[in-house]
């Protein structure tokens, strides 16, 4: 009885067989809940996208889809778009002089571009938390929450209740709960960013855009707020524009490499930071460039 | 270390230099202030006895030559109303083009026209609003009067408008851009983003502009001598002739009578007391927001 | 210009030439102890197991490289699956190592003058020189970055599989010398390492290809015929 060959991993005692689970990419989280509650999803969908400032082809031709529940991270290196691609899909972009957009963006297959679509009201729907905090000065803790529906004219019949959970939900209402009346501009960076993503919260929206959200803030206050983001998920579909990597990595289902206007790469997070399938994604997250 | 000292020394002729400089600012300054100094000392020597008079601010003057020459009363009251009917006028639409220019104009050639003709206003001799309110509104008795009150306020006004359009402009610029798209971006209309964000947050350094102008529309003689001419009694009348406090100076301290030049200089006193309380209170409504 | 992370590029570089120059201590080791072997000879093998230090130290090093290129470096995608992969391959020189000195120390026990069986020590001498080359095959491979060549790894262990399963046999058969069964009995142990050193370039192997795709596939069990292994 001859005895069986024997292979190294026999000799071994892990029993991790190494390396990265078979070729088949992993199968999309959104499967599972595809089925479950989709009618609490928002999707949004960019196609052909065109922006211009003057006469500067800013983005060019851009197609991207962002699953409703998720968070997608846009990467890439200065002057590649990611912004402005942001802009346009709460169409902000055009409040810029000499700036315009073609193409076609859809929440929920309904055209935000639509010459007859009020644009507050898309504003409404697709909130945005900006690079540098900006609370209102002049406005109390709980007026800047409130700001949102003070601001679009909506009548809110319980504003206390709304203020306290849009603080709840960003971890903020046990830091102000006993300062609701203070003026804004007195908290931190990082609670002020909290504020602000707040704010955006309670005129609840369906989307929110992030434009490098956490950019200005010191490390502790950025885990926080990526923690935050990962809730958030669960209730808005959240874009990222993010020049750090690792932040991307950390924080987005997937990641949409962009450079020159251009998509070079839409993936699943875990791909484009493990084997990129293409050369150029490759060598700005490896950081060769950029 | 070398055995000299390790750093060069200070040339006396740089020494000399130095000290030259300072002592000719020190100079330039002292003659600057001289005159101030002087204006101030008169106007307190000369004007106060002129307030210690009993019924200087409790009487009309009574045009006399002769005997009493009454008090200032009715020219502090005519300054008030005019001065105040300027300001409704000039304030709010002031404030309105300065926001036309800042929100929606911005950089059009339509806006920078506006600017450039404000600048320009801003260097027009404030007689020339004198004299085209009274070519357009006296002289046709418009209205049904000659020289009324209410003309010089609109003259007055006519002054006041680009100071109010200069210095609201500046502060709605400093406003940040930022805050405006945080309101835009929560969905509100641009009408809203004006007046909820940007109004309230510019509101003291609108209000302080404000207060300078109208400070400058208390002492301005050359337009009411036009439009206004004077009064000697008390009256609410917009719509006729009333007496104003830089009119009253005018006639009276070229009077021979000594009694009357003192009043002159009284009423002068008070001119400039009253400037300066309304810039006391800009300063410091201006660095009580600052502070905040 | 310098590009970008260059210091880091270079640093990566170094740990992969350390990593890689253990496959060629490994082959003087292999040398070595296959020739105290031959020979008989116990001062040989006494060295063999003497050096095997400077390969564990070797991979001391190489780890502690990677952890520390790993904790400041935050390498992503290609440079992480090189990182990943010098793990593995570090792990694989280490074991190859020590399979070296079971062969060495098997030399002393065997008896100084103990009867040989020809064939069988042929088929262990040509173990040894498939096992020498493979080894140097896959050091080849992955510095080269060669798919093809990691893939004939697999063929080559073949053959070393069906060598050993030959000197089983033989070894079963060699007779009733009590002294020659007894060294027979040996050299299925050392035939067992040499299988073993070979199966750890297959490991390295398998770890090149996925450095190259990012898809890691293990190479079939040798004991069944490989599949038609395309690169994806």
């Amino acid at each position: 009885m001859i005895p069986p060959d024997t292979t190294s991993k026999e000799q071994s005692d892990m029993s991790t067989a190494g390396g990265l689970p078979p070729e088949r990419p992993q199968a999309p989280p959104q499967a599972s809940k595809a089925a479950a509650a989709d009618k609490t999803g928002h999707a949004v969908n960019v196609k052909d996208l065109n922006a211009y400032y003057g006469a500067q082809h800013a983005i060019k031709g851009v197609t991207i889809d962002f699953p409703a529940n998720e968070v997608t991270a846009l990467i890439g290196p200065s002057g590649s778009g990611k912004s402005t691609v942001v802009r346009c899909i709460n169409r902000m972009h055009e409040e810029i002089p000499g700036a315009r957009a073609e193409g076609s963006v859809t929440l929920d297959e309904l055209d935000i571009y639509d010459p007859n679509v009020d644009v507050t009201a898309v504003r409404r729907l697709i909130g945005m938390v900006f690079q540098k905090p900006n609370p209102f000065p002049t406005m109390s803790i709980f007026d800047n929450v409130a700001a949102g529906l003070r601001l679009t004219g909506t009548r809110s019949k319980d504003l206390k209740d709304l203020v306290h959970r849009s603080l709840q939900s960003v971890g903020l209402w046990d830091e102000v709960k006993d300062r609701l009346s203070e003026p804004g501009i007195g908290l931190s960076g990082g609670q002020q960013q909290r504020l602000c993503i707040a704010r955006t919260v309670a005129v609840e929206p369906e989307v929110i855009l992030m434009d490098e959200p956490a950019s200005a803030l010191d490390p502790i206050s950025t885990l926080k707020i990526e923690e935050l983001i990962d809730e958030l998920k669960e209730r808005y579909t959240i874009v990222i524009v993010t020049h750090n990597m690792q932040q991307a990595a950390r924080v987005a289902n997937s990641t949409v490499f962009m450079l020159e206007g251009e998509v070079i790469e839409h993936d699943e997070t875990n791909k484009i930071f493990t084997n990129p399938s293409d050369e150029r994604t490759e060598r700005y997250v490896t950081g060769k460039f950029g | 270390m070398s055995a000299t000292n390790a750093f060069p020394q200070i040339s006396a002729r740089r020494r000399r230099t130095d000290k030259v400089m300072r002592a000719s600012l020190l100079a330039a300054t002292i003659v600057a202030l001289i005159p101030l100094i002087l204006i101030i000392y008169y106007l307190i020597h000369k004007g106060l006895s002129a307030w210690t008079q009993s019924g200087f601010f409790t009487t009309d003057p009574t045009g006399s030559f002769f005997g009493s020459p009454g008090g200032i009363r009715s020219a502090i009251l005519g300054s008030l109303e005019i001065v105040a009917l300027a300001t409704l006028i000039s304030i709010p639409i002031g404030i309105g083009v300065a926001l036309y220019l800042t929100e929606y104009g911005k950089q059009s050639w339509f806006a920078n026209t506006v600017r450039y003709f404000v600048d320009v206003m801003t260097g027009v001799p404030s007689i020339m609003f004198g004299l085209f309110i009274y070519i357009v509104l006296v002289i046709g008795r418009f209205g049904g009067s000659g020289f009324a009150g209410w003309k010089g306020a609109v003259a007055l006004a006519l002054l006041m408008l680009p100071i109010v359009i200069r210095s609201s402009e500046v502060v709605l610029l400093l406003v940040p851009s930022s805050l405006r798209e945080a309101a835009l971006a929560l969905g509100a209309p641009r009408w809203r983003v004006v007046f909820q964000v940007v109004l309230p947050t510019s509101a003291t350094g609108l209000l302080t502009g404000s207060l300078l102008a109208i400070a400058r529309g208390m002492g301005e003689t050359a337009p009411l001598l036009f439009t206004v001419s004077t009064a000697f009694a008390l009256t609410y009348d917009l719509n006729a002739q009333m007496n104003t406090m830089p009119f009253l100076i005018y006639t009276d301290i070229t009077s021979p009578r000594a009694a009357i030049q003192t009043i002159a200089w009284g009423t002068a006193l008070t001119l400039v007391v009253i400037v300066l309380i309304l810039n006391l209170v800009a300063r410091l409504i201006a660095s009580r927001s600052r502070m905040a | 210009m310098q590009e970008t992370r260059h210091q880091f590029h270079e640093q990566l570089r170094q740990l992969e030439a350390q990593a890689l120059d253990g496959l060629d201590l490994v082959i003087q080791q292999l040398d070595r102890s296959l020739e105290s072997i031959s020979y008989q000879d116990v001062e040989l093998a006494g060295m063999v197991v003497a050096d095997d230090d400077r390969i564990d130290g070797r991979y001391l090093e190489v780890h502690q490289g990677i952890l520390s290129l790993l904790a400041r470096q935050a390498p992503v995608a290609g440079d992480l699956r090189i990182v990943a992969a010098l793990l593995h391959v570090i792990r694989c020189v280490e074991r190859m190592g020590d399979q070296c000195v079971n062969i060495a120390k098997l030399v002393p026990l065997s008896g100084y003058e103990a009867p040989k069986d020809k064939d069988i020590l042929d088929a262990i001498e040509r173990m040894g020189r498939l096992a020498r080359s493979q080894v140097s095959q896959a050091k080849q491979a992955f510095a080269g970055r060669n798919v093809e060549l990691a893939q004939d790894l697999v063929r080559q262990d073949m053959e070393i599989n069906r060598l050993n399963r030959e000197i089983f046999r033989r070894a079963v058969e060699v007779g009733d010398n009590l002294d020659l069964r007894e060294w027979a009995m040996f050299m299925i142990l050392v035939a067992r390492c040499l299988e073993r050193v070979g199966d750890n370039t297959v490991d390295i192997a398998e770890q090149t290809v996925f450095v190259v795709t990012g898809l890691f596939r293990e190479f079939a069990d040798a004991s069944s015929p490989p599949e038609a292994a395309t690169a994806p």
